[in-house]
């Protein structure tokens, strides 16, 4: 039953969103040091009724339970508030930081997720070999090494091959398409690289164990040819497994993006949210967390769409 | 394939990048500043945006940090040293194309005085009892007591224009100045672009079309953007980058101590450190020029209460008793003190690199004098807060230092001073400060300074550790930028590039 499976899967993800929105507004509550201190910055003078008078504007005056139902009532309505620092509507601040980020998610994913199958097949096919071997090595590497040294090491080599490519900072795509583009290379192969030696390791594995199945002796049997019997039979079935991960993965890149948005001084929400933490600008932080969780919690419940699509075996 | 691909990218950028604003200084800058008005926002890296780029003051510091006219051209001072009449600069006109007049200097300096902007730089302003417009072009500054660095201090009280007077908001991501470059345009997170103002009053500056700064987190990142060319420029850097970076093709260094000190400070109203007896063993178990080598790659000089680069007034440091390094000395003081081996205490770490080095350094010299550190590393927030409400035992930090040295002795170790967080107080150095203050004249207030800081360099609440070398690091084509001590990046409008 569809509709049944799908209403299951919503309540699932309501129930998260609400435990993941509590969470986030109690973690920020219990990093040490007065937000309302902080916000005074270093120099200034601070006298307790410039403290209560702060205090209360922000509303961190009243118990926890108050401020988390008027925040939570908000948020329902569309309103997550304006940032501490300048005034502006926390959504218009994501929005504007957002666009970076995902671009650079989906060129990383894109460049991962979509070399992963062949180069997962291509490994399944000379497997034993030295050129196995050797693969082997390089997807270990790859999967070992940090995107932010992956993305210095690049920027060191890039300067050195090519010394007038652009390869930092950032330019809107409406401005200048190819300038964004070839400044958002980097960053994606480094963040992409990694994922790309993970995913096509689960590929190989998966495909390995799909070949040594009974259908692909059976096609094979019936005379289909090598092509066709690893295309079409061995990797639907190796796909399974490749797309929960990927589902998962999407999730995880963002984690790598927040350090790699430092390497490349891109302005992306990683950037947004590290500095938000560094002066307690706590709306802005509830609500780029919250919509950071919100999506992957909606990535994955796509991605268990996506498998049920694909396995029938899932819906019942 | 790489090597093809990169051939093929860069031969595409060549017809992006040739003739695209080549008089337009890129310069790799480290952090975003939290807002650009000159009365509010005071932190460094506001500073270096703003300070004699956008902003001047009524007077202004050159390079050897000595006074020069600013927007006003002369200035006389009356005999009891207590009124000072400006005469200001003509042609000079703001960003907004206004022209500059004595009401808006008046604006200025009562937006700093007042209570509601609540700005950080109303102490340097402390004595102020008013200013008023004699005419358009006159300005005079009555004070409730003479106080001799009045003329210093007003060089980083920025001019903004009296439309702003009461405004909270505008100026922190709008500003509006009267300096060689005006403000254009902030992408946060990403640049802050400053152009030519047109109708600057020096004659010839500025020479750039505009100056760009480029908001880059990663040191390494940095680095490859000097060395690529992407950035002319990567200001008032540390030790440890610009030997990376010294040597490097097209690549010129420059160089100067720097007037911010590295510090060790005690909180004298709690055990152990209240006991001045400890403040000096402390002193005597702290190896300074080990601590130059080691955390500061040999850059930078053993300091005292003020930096070797003020030549009128530092104190030689051969003069300060317990800067002698004698971990014998320090053991029979602390005896002498009635304390234990080991002394326990708490050191908070400003979360900054060269700082957290330092304090190892210093952990580990004083574990050999008797006393046993443990290393708090906090995080910026938490640790400001702690400075703030005195909730330490010791902290290791760095700190900027003034031209003038009421500036910094007055707020710092008076008693009930405005950044007085140790808690020190002393009958004899209040009344010195005091006096010193309102002297005029230069020796007297140096025979004074002498004293306070002979006192302060062993009695006093603050282990003075370091003044470190500051760099700026420049593509050779880079013409007519001085370095500044105090990290004023104010040469920027006699800079040029050779194309």
């Amino acid at each position: 039953m569809p509709v049944r499976f799908l209403a299951e899967r919503a309540i699932d993800l309501a129930i998260v969103v609400f435990g993941v929105s509590i969470i986030v507004f109690l973690m920020i509550r219990m990093i040490p040091g007065d937000a309302v201190a902080i916000m005074l910055g270093a120099n200034t003078e601070i006298t307790p009724e410039r403290l209560a008078s702060l205090r209360a504007r922000v509303g961190l005056d009243r118990p926890l339970v108050e401020q988390y139902l008027v925040w939570a009532g908000r948020a329902l309505s569309g309103d997550l508030g304006t940032s501490l620092w300048t005034g502006k509507p926390v959504v218009e601040e994501i929005a504007a930081n957002l666009g970076v980020t995902l671009q650079l998610l989906l060129m990383s994913l894109t460049l991962g997720a979509g070399l992963a199958v062949p180069a997962g097949c291509a490994m399944a096919r000379v497997r034993g070999g030295a050129a196995d071997i050797a693969l082997r090595v390089v997807t270990i590497a790859g999967i070992t090494v940090p995107s932010f040294w992956l993305g210095i090491v690049m920027i060191l080599a890039l300067a050195t091959l090519a010394p007038g490519f652009p390869s930092l900072g950032h330019v809107p795509f409406a401005q200048d398409p190819l300038g964004n583009l070839q400044r958002m290379l980097l960053p994606s192969l480094a963040l992409g690289l990694p994922i790309l030696a993970s995913l096509s390791r689960l590929v190989r594995t998966a495909m390995l164990d799909a070949l040594g199945q009974d259908y692909v002796r059976t096609a094979r049997a019936k005379g289909l040819g090598e092509r066709r019997v690893v295309y079409r039979h061995a990797l639907r079935n190796a796909l399974l497994p490749f797309v929960t991960s990927v589902g998962i993965t999407a999730g995880y890149l963002f984690g790598g993006a927040i350090v790699v948005e430092q390497v490349f001084a891109l302005p992306g929400l990683g950037r947004l949210i590290v500095g938000a933490i560094g002066e307690r600008n706590y709306p802005l932080i509830q609500a780029a967390i919250l919509m950071v969780t919100v999506g992957f919690v909606v990535v994955n419940f796509t991605v268990d769409m996506l498998y049920a699509a694909i396995d029938p075996r899932v819906r019942r | 394939m790489t090597r093809t691909l990169a051939r093929a990218a860069s031969a595409a950028c060549l017809f992006v990048g040739v003739g695209a604003g080549a008089q337009t200084l890129e310069i790799g800058y480290d952090q975003s500043p939290a807002g650009l008005d000159p009365h509010i926002a005071t932190a460094f890296s506001t500073f270096a945006v703003i300070n004699g780029t956008i902003y001047e003051g009524l007077t202004a510091i050159d390079k050897d940090l000595r006074l020069r006219p600013g927007l006003a051209e002369s200035w006389t001072v009356s005999s009891d040293g207590k009124t000072y009449r400006f005469k200001l600069r003509a042609n000079v006109k703001f960003h907004d194309g206004t022209p500059m007049e004595a009401a808006d200097v008046v604006a200025s300096i009562e937006r700093v005085l007042s209570k509601d902007i609540g700005s950080p730089l109303a102490s340097r302003l402390a004595a102020v009892e008013g200013a008023s417009a004699i005419d358009a072009s006159t300005v005079e500054l009555r004070l409730k007591e003479a106080q001799a660095p009045l003329l210093l201090s007003i060089a980083t009280i920025a001019i903004v224009p009296r439309r702003m007077q009461a405004d909270k908001d505008a100026l922190q991501k709008q500003p509006v100045g009267t300096g060689p470059f005006a403000f254009a345009e902030w992408q946060p997170n990403s640049f802050i672009r400053l152009a030519k103002h047109a109708g600057y009053w020096g004659a010839g500056q500025p020479k750039l079309d505009g100056v760009k700064f480029n908001l880059v987190p990663e040191s390494a990142t940095r680095q490859v953007g000097l060395t690529s060319g992407t950035y002319a420029m990567l200001p008032n850097i540390d030790a440890a980058t610009a030997l990376q970076l010294q040597g490097k093709p097209n690549v010129r260094i420059t160089e100067t101590l720097e007037l911010a000190y590295t510090l060790v400070g005690l909180n004298v109203s709690k055990p152990p450190f209240n006991d001045a007896r400890v403040r000096r063993a402390l002193n005597h178990a702290l190896d300074r020029a080990e601590i130059v080598q080691a955390a500061q790659f040999g850059k930078g000089v053993p300091g005292g209460p003020l930096s070797p680069a003020l030549k009128d007034w530092a104190v030689d440091t051969k003069e300060f008793g317990c800067y002698a390094h004698d971990p014998a000395k320090a053991r029979a003081l602390l005896k002498e003190a009635g304390l234990a081996e080991p002394v326990t205490v708490t050191m908070n770490v400003l979360p900054r690199q060269d700082i957290k080095d330092i304090a190892q350094v210093v952990q580990a010299q004083l574990a050999k004098s008797g006393f046993k550190v443990e290393l708090k590393n906090q995080e910026l927030g938490q640790f400001i807060q702690d400075w703030r409400n005195s909730n330490f035992d010791m902290f290791a930090s760095t700190n900027a230092g003034s031209p003038d040295p009421d500036d910094y002795f007055f707020r710092t170790f008076r008693s009930g001073g405005s950044t007085n967080v140790f808690k020190y107080s002393d009958a004899r150095i209040d009344d010195l400060l005091d006096k010193a203050r309102a002297a005029s004249d230069q020796a007297q207030r140096k025979a004074m300074y002498d004293e306070v800081q002979k006192t302060l360099a062993c009695d006093g609440p603050i282990a003075h550790l370091t003044y470190g070398q500051l760099f700026t690091a420049l593509r050779g084509t880079v013409q007519g930028y001085e370095i500044m001590a105090n990290r004023s990046l104010s040469y920027l409008r006699d800079t040029g590039v050779a194309r």
